[in-house]
């Protein structure tokens, strides 16, 4: 079941269209990544879904009904830039938040002191925020978020501000929280962990959708006909044993290894030629010591979609 | 979700209330009022001059007798006569100054010189001046050769006092004085016009600073704007009314006791007599406008009365401008950003501020009348107007106005506030604002 189903939805700020009838389906459960470059309508769609700002038109689904105010309550927001007021203290704080979500003190006081223990930072009940520095403040921002567990959790740039250790951590608690059901929205520029967190995502680029999907599947699909062989031998005999069924290719300076001379090569075949084929020619022409199919990563996806997307509208313009 | 602004409005109450700064403002803040006003009076106990020597060279030889039977002059002051040129006096260190009147004092009554060592008093010289002239009149009288001319000046001397007594419909009387009246409204309206801005500019201030710290961001995830708008101006509201409150409470409880045990015997038996209506201006001891005050500021209703009445236009008119100073703390990044757009609340403030200040020469004029009913003005103008007894529909219809203006200028702070607290960078005019207001 889709726990955001957002329709068509368009919202417009004079001089320029922040979404351009944007639909996204959110699969319950799932870490949904939510990408694309600065300034594209990212923000706004959460904003949307945070139900901060309305849309001009288009409708949004939670779970089954039409969003209503009520929902907030049961979504968690890291906003990208997000703070906390400096004169309170943590604990209290923390108490204010939990009490806007709809939590009785008694049981916010309860999970705060689960949470608090966990990351280890009991010590800090009584502290004021302005005494924090700013990856203390992000665990606080990180708990008020997530304390009152929410169906639908919507981060903005997580791990910005975080140290390794800490971003692990963070990690660690993101994917528990999903395996305890709830659902995540993941906004970043940061394509490794889409690679490593998300099962969905789409890119949104100049206020239009350009590209979603399963992010296994696209990185599949965008991969198809690109391979990645290690070998011993003749380049050149390779290169002429291929023939014509390669469209372009990349080798890399030998290699010394313990085994011998190696080369990397990344070969992007014809449309139609088949996999088994290019294992045969190669096969013949040197020593194949390892092959694979060398899917592109999220970051040259990114890439190349934004680019492609961007030149089209040119185009179009022109 | 309608509990949320309960939670706003504790967390802005409770944030400024538990400060150390306020405590110390609503308490000290009386007190210090107190003794700004006793002070001329504590100096003046507390000062007497040194003593001063003035040789009197009178060669009119009318002047002299009257000044040494003069009983109003100051104890440190003692005279002397003497016919030696001024300079020689002066040469004497024991003179400390030296009045010369002319000969022809009757024909040139401006003929009077006064040499001083140091610096000269008022006290002193309007003392010689209104002897002088007494003395100078009373002798151009005599020239008419009127009998019984002393007798008759007293019969004809009268002290005058105005008691106006304005007749309600309930037949009732109250008497008032239009000096006195206009005080207490100036009193009221300066704490409205200091509460005004001073809390409008903190809900402004408070705003920016969410705004700056991306607080707003977090707090906006669970709370609809409008909401955490409306929580902060009530919140800070709160706020002002609890220190009105207790202002109030320790007037009254100053006027209760406090001033009846401080007050001289005598005054205090005067009070009373007018109190009970039963004041005879021909025995009293006291100034009547002094007496009328101090009964006034005895009685505990009266006072309740106009607190109550102040804390009504006190709460309006702060929801309408802190309304006013909330979307232009959301619109803008830093203060000095803010400083052009807030003239849209502080020059109505002043404006009414100024007005209130000539209300008294006629509480009743069109002008008073039309700028207590605007709600950019009304609060300070209606306050300046109310001690003077007018039509108490006025005060109704004007604070109805001013409410629901409040609800309106709200609407429109509150459709600004959504887009301009996720603005940043760019400092907005008045025609973004404009803009903001119109989005869907």
């Amino acid at each position: 079941m889709d726990i955001i189903k957002a329709e068509n939805i368009t919202k417009r700020f004079t001089g320029h269209t922040a979404l351009d009838n944007v639909s996204v389906s959110i699969r319950e459960g799932s870490i949904y990544g939510l990408l694309g470059p600065n300034g594209a309508g990212k923000t706004t769609l959460i904003r949307i879904i945070n139900h901060i700002t309305a849309p001009d038109s288009g409708t949004l689904w939670f779970g089954g009904h039409r969003l209503v105010a009520g929902d907030v309550a049961r979504i968690g927001y890291l906003p990208e830039e997000r703070g906390l007021y400096k004169k309170m203290r943590v604990g209290e704080q923390a108490l204010f938040f939990a009490k806007l979500k709809g939590m009785k003190t008694s049981e916010a006081t309860a999970e705060l002191k689960k949470w608090f223990e966990r990351f280890g930072i009991m010590g800090w009940w009584n502290k004021k925020v302005e005494e924090l520095s700013k990856g203390m403040a992000q665990k606080i921002q990180f708990i008020v978020t997530v304390l009152h567990r929410p169906r639908l959790l919507i981060f903005d740039e997580p791990f910005s501000g975080f140290d390794p250790i800490n971003a692990e951590l963070l990690k660690k608690e993101i994917l528990r929280l999903r395996d305890e059901g709830a659902t995540v929205i993941f906004s970043t520029h940061n394509m490794e962990s889409v690679e490593a967190l998300c099962d969905d995502f789409t890119l949104i680029n100049r206020s239009h959708n350009i590209l979603s999907g399963n992010v296994a599947e696209v990185r599949r699909r965008m991969g198809r006909d690109n391979y990645r062989l290690t070998f011993q031998g003749d380049p050149e005999a390779l290169l002429a044993a291929l023939g014509n069924n390669v469209a372009a290719h990349k080798l890399s300076e030998p290699v010394e290894t313990s085994e011998g001379v190696h080369f990397n090569a990344e070969f992007t075949l014809h449309p139609g030629v088949d996999m088994r084929s290019f294992i045969r020619c190669a096969n013949e022409a040197v020593e194949i010591v390892t092959f694979d199919r060398a899917l592109p990563t999220m970051n040259e996806i990114f890439i190349r979609a934004v680019e492609a997307a961007n030149a089209g509208q040119q185009s179009v313009g022109d | 979700m309608h509990s949320n602004i309960g939670i706003i409005i504790s967390r802005e109450f409770s944030e400024r209330v538990a400060k150390k700064s306020f405590i110390i403002t609503t308490l000290l803040m009386p007190v210090l009022m107190l003794i700004l006003m006793a002070a001329p009076a504590l100096i003046a106990q507390f000062s007497t001059p040194s003593h001063r020597r003035i040789a009197v060279v009178d060669q009119s030889g009318l002047v002299l007798p009257a000044l040494i039977a003069d009983k109003s002059a100051p104890d440190y002051l003692s005279l002397v006569a003497s016919s030696a040129p001024v300079d020689t006096l002066l040469a004497d260190d024991e003179t400390d100054g030296v009045l010369l009147v002319g000969s022809d004092i009757l024909s040139n009554p401006s003929d009077v010189k006064l040499y001083l060592r140091d610096a000269g008093s008022m006290a002193l010289e309007m003392g010689f001046q209104s002897v002088i002239k007494e003395v100078v009149e009373a002798e151009r009288l005599k020239n008419y050769n009127i009998e019984n001319l002393s007798e008759i000046m007293k019969e004809i001397e009268a002290d005058v006092h105005l008691q106006t007594i304005r007749v309600d419909e309930t037949g009732e009387s109250e008497s008032t004085s239009s000096a006195i009246s206009f005080f207490v409204g100036l009193a009221m309206t300066f704490i409205l016009y200091m509460f005004l801005l001073m809390y409008g500019q903190m809900v402004m201030t408070s705003i920016i600073e969410e705004k700056n710290n991306r607080v707003l961001e977090l707090v906006v995830s669970s709370v609809k704007p409008m909401q955490l708008m409306l929580g902060k101006i009530i919140g800070v509201g709160l706020v002002a009314v609890v220190q009105v409150a207790i202002w109030g409470v320790l007037i009254c409880l100053m006027s209760a006791f406090l001033l009846p045990v401080l007050m001289p015997e005598a005054l205090s038996q005067e009070v009373a007599l007018a109190g009970a209506g039963a004041l005879d201006g021909a025995d009293a001891r006291f100034n009547p406008e002094l007496v009328q005050a101090v009964s006034l500021l005895g009685s505990v209703g009266y006072i309740a009365k106009l607190f109550f009445m102040m804390t009504l236009f006190l709460i309006g008119g702060f929801l309408f401008f802190a309304s006013i100073f909330a979307a232009i703390g959301s619109a803008v990044d830093n203060i000095q950003d803010a400083s052009q757009l807030q003239s849209f609340a502080i020059i109505p403030i002043i404006v009414a501020l100024m007005f209130s200040l000539s209300v008294g020469n006629d509480p009743n004029s069109p002008m008073a009348v039309w700028l207590s009913m605007i709600p950019f003005t009304s609060p300070m103008v209606m306050l300046s107007r109310i001690p003077f007894d007018i039509a108490p529909w006025q005060v109704w219809v004007s604070l109805a106005i001013l409410y629901v203006s409040f609800v309106f200028m709200a609407w429109i702070a509150a459709k600004i506030y959504r887009v301009g607290i996720f603005m940043h960078g760019k400092k907005p005019t008045i025609k973004d604002l404009v803009r903001w207001a119109r989005y869907k």
